[in-house]
């Protein structure tokens, strides 16, 4: 336990670990102290000037983001000396800056424009003409108006700090300053760099892909963890209209800090798919046809009996509560062999200045809960092959999420029945018994294992379309159905029954996920059960 | 003693204080030459000096300036310290510090370029374009202008011909603008490569450029 220190901050007293920043313990009682260069996940440089506090008894004002507590200090950040240090501090960013909010996306969450309108001069005195940037194309994703930069060198240290890929630089001085790369070469070729649009306080860098596509108060964020390889970033979903607009990563410092990295950031058109399956579908030699959900799984109970032994097809990109409600129905049917397939990327892409977090060669959300479940993984690195077997199977097959998409239109063929839950329709279930349609993870709430075990949540982010329910929703009626157990009501209910039933999970709850996470018992073995 | 026909040449000892001339202490080259090995490690990563002939093209860190690199390394802890001396280095050699180079200097010292492009382009006295044989450096920071920098600059313009930071057709000059040069007590100064001319006013210009040209030939 680090010694603590005793200071009065606001007139609040706080105790915090010695060598606290003066800034961080503001946070301890709510207060934000106004900032731009300092960033908890990278150095601080001290230069924006914006976080000077008056600390009582020292001569001058003190930067709050590297001037550590001191015990009895008396720190003010709201004293009329404070206000009046950043007034004067913020008129000095207005004196170039373009005031072109209204076309900026930063708008809206800009610390600018927050700072500004919060403690700023309601007028400006500026008279000199004002000296023009334009604006740059970084390559990768980003683009800079350089116009709206504050100098806080975040971007900067990111790249050389974090992503350790000296890319981005200050070039020249005084107020020709402009970040800029080694002339041509751009940003292109790494892997991190959507993490400077993030951290930009300001409008000067911005995502290409989100250009003038939504302004910021008309988002809704939603939780989420990415689904784009194992490593289970937190994340949340900005949406609207029912849309997925982009990905910005949510703090977590077990996993990935501040940070995501490019390609989860940008695999997200998958969820605004609009080719859906919208209602449960009977397929026979004469037709297809639309039904209730009753009718549906009241017919696919019906065939169901004596329909010989399982095999099923699950996906490593389903949820916890999936998998698990898939297992118990394998189970209730007699038990079955259960098979997945997962793509696997050549090289693991590691973050250097955060070493807990890679891009992780398994492209799958959530290979490790189906590997504790006691399926197999099949088929090639690419995420294709492997189901001969099921695809002749002459007893019943069922096929959880994997779209088939490399598979023929004779797949299941011979079944006694076929089973296809998906979000969209494929070939490779045109021989299906029953089509349903399930919501994608960004519809529904449920739980991702990652790569070390962590089991964490997820929420629902956009509305399911027509009938498409939570797979575990479907099977879990269906398990109660065949006598095993009451049917889960919620999420939370069909992630007690899957940590009843699967040893991996045992011992854990909803309730201990938390926003964080928690990780597996280390002792049990990965087969599970 | 002077044999130069202005007041402030740049040598206190034109003036008449002293019995020497400019001639006798330093020689009379503003630009010169030094040997490419740059002599022993401690002055070998001194301030760039401007060479009378420029080679834009010549290799960089090769040969005897390749020996001279490795003596600058040697005073540093950290190759990434080497930096301004090996940017110096560049900049003696071909007279200015062009994106190639800074790519070089990079490569060089392990560095990444934009790192090298940030710092280059901080410092002033880094050349990022060619410049002429001689580089006159007007003050036009407070002291200077109040006693009448921007007719000096003019007269220069007008002399050689130019627009600011272009090169004269016979290759000779390249005027600029530079901030303070400390050297407010003597206004307007002039920095002419690595000499100053103090007190300088418009009618003293083209004898300046006269006296420049008869130089370092
Ligand atoms: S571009 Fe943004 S992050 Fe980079 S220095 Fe400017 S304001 Fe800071
Ligand atoms: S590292 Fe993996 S989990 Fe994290 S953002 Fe990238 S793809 Fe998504
Ligand atoms: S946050 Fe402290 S000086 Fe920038």
């Amino acid at each position: 336990m680090a010694e603590m220190v005793n200071l009065t901050i606001d007139g609040h007293e706080v105790a915090v670990p010695r060598g606290t920043t003066i800034l961080e313990a503001a946070k301890t009682i709510g207060s934000e102290v106004p900032h731009y260069c300092y960033h908890p996940g990278m150095s601080s440089p001290a230069m924006c000037r914006l976080c000077l506090v008056e600390v009582e008894g020292a001569p001058k004002p003190m930067p709050g983001c590297v001037t550590t507590v001191m015990e009895g200090q008396v720190v003010n950040t709201q004293s009329e000396q404070a206000l009046s240090n950043r007034r004067g501090v913020l008129e000095f960013y207005l004196v170039n800056h373009p005031l072109d909010c209204p076309i900026c996306d930063m708008s809206g969450e800009c610390n600018l424009q927050d700072y500004v309108h919060d403690e700023g001069r309601e007028h400006g005195r500026g008279r000199e003409p004002k000296r023009i940037f334009g604006r740059d194309d970084f390559g990768g994703d980003v683009l800079f108006y350089g116009d709206r930069c504050v100098m806080c060198t975040r971007c900067v240290r990111f790249m050389s700090e974090v992503e350790q890929d000296h890319r981005l630089t200050v070039v020249e001085r005084g107020n020709r300053s402009v970040i800029d790369t080694f002339y041509d070469e751009g940003l292109d070729g790494t892997n991190w760099h959507g993490n400077i649009v993030d951290i930009c306080p300001v409008g000067a860098l911005v995502s290409k892909d989100f250009l003038h596509k939504a302004r910021a108060w008309d988002l809704t964020h939603t939780p989420s963890v990415c689904t784009s390889c194992s490593q289970g970033c937190n994340i949340d979903l900005h949406t609207r209209d029912n849309l997925v607009q982009r990905i910005k990563p949510r703090e977590n410092l077990d996993v990935n800090a501040w940070w995501i990295c490019d390609h989860g950031r940008h695999n997200y058109e998958w969820m605004n798919r609009g080719d859906r399956l919208e209602a449960p579908v009977m397929r026979s030699d004469s037709g297809s046809q639309a039904m209730g959900w009753g009718d549906a799984l009241r017919a696919l109970l019906e065939k169901s009996d004596g329909g010989g032994s399982v095999k099923a097809v699950a996906s490593a990109m389903s949820s916890n509560e999936d998998l698990g409600a898939l297992k118990a129905l394998v189970d209730a049917m007699g038990g079955g062999e259960i098979l997945y397939r997962s793509a696997r990327a050549e090289d693991e892409v590691p973050l250097r200045g955060f070493p807990l977090l890679a891009r992780r060669k398994d492209l799958s959300a959530n290979s490790t809960a189906a590997d504790l479940i006691g399926a197999n993984r099949v088929g090639a690195d690419d995420g294709t092959g492997g189901l001969d077997e099921v695809s002749n199977h002459d007893g019943i097959v069922l096929v959880l999420n994997d779209d088939l998409a490399d598979q023929k239109e004779d797949f299941g063929n011979n079944a006694s029945l076929f089973v296809y839950l998906g979000t969209h329709d494929s070939p490779g279930a045109a021989k299906a018994d029953l089509v349903l349609p399930v919501t994608s993870h960004a519809e529904g709430e449920g739980t991702f294992t990652n790569h070390e075990r962590r089991v964490q949540r997820f929420a629902k982010a956009l509305d399911a379309p027509g009938m498409a329910r939570p797979a575990w929703l479907v099977l879990g009626a269906l398990v109660a159905e065949k006598g095993e157990g009451p049917a889960p009501r919620s999420a939370a209910d069909a992630f007690a029954a899957m940590s009843s039933s699967v040893a991996a999970f045992a011992g854990i709850t909803w309730d201990d996920l938390g926003t964080r996470g928690a990780v597996l018992n280390e002792s049990v073995s990965v087969t599970g059960d | 003693m002077s044999n130069v026909p202005f007041k402030n040449p740049g040598w206190a000892g034109n003036t008449g204080e002293f019995d020497l001339t400019e001639n006798q202490i330093r020689g009379d080259d503003f630009v010169g030459e030094r040997p490419a090995h740059g002599g022993h490690a401690s002055g070998a990563g001194t301030m760039p000096y401007m060479l009378s002939e420029k080679q834009p093209d010549a290799p960089l860190f090769e040969g005897e300036y390749r020996e001279r690199l490795d003596k600058v390394l040697s005073r540093y802890p950290t190759k990434q310290a080497a930096l301004l001396p090996a940017l110096g280095l560049a900049q003696e050699i071909r007279g200015h510090i062009s994106p190639e180079s800074m790519d070089e200097v990079a490569e060089a010292l392990g560095l990444s370029p934009a790192y090298v492009r940030g710092v280059a382009t901080f410092y002033t006295m880094y050349n990022k374009r060619p410049v002429g044989r001689h580089l006159i450096q007007v003050c036009t920071n407070i002291s200077c202008n109040l006693a009448g920098a921007d007719d000096v600059v003019d007269a220069f313009l007008k002399y050689t011909d130019t627009g600011l930071g272009e090169t004269s057709e016979d290759g000779n000059f390249t005027v600029i603008e530079a901030e303070c040069l400390a050297a407010c007590g003597f206004p307007t100064c002039v920095q002419i490569n690595s000499r100053y001319y103090e007190n300088v006013t418009p009618t003293e210009v083209p004898k300046i450029c006269e006296h420049l040209k008869g130089q370092g030939e």
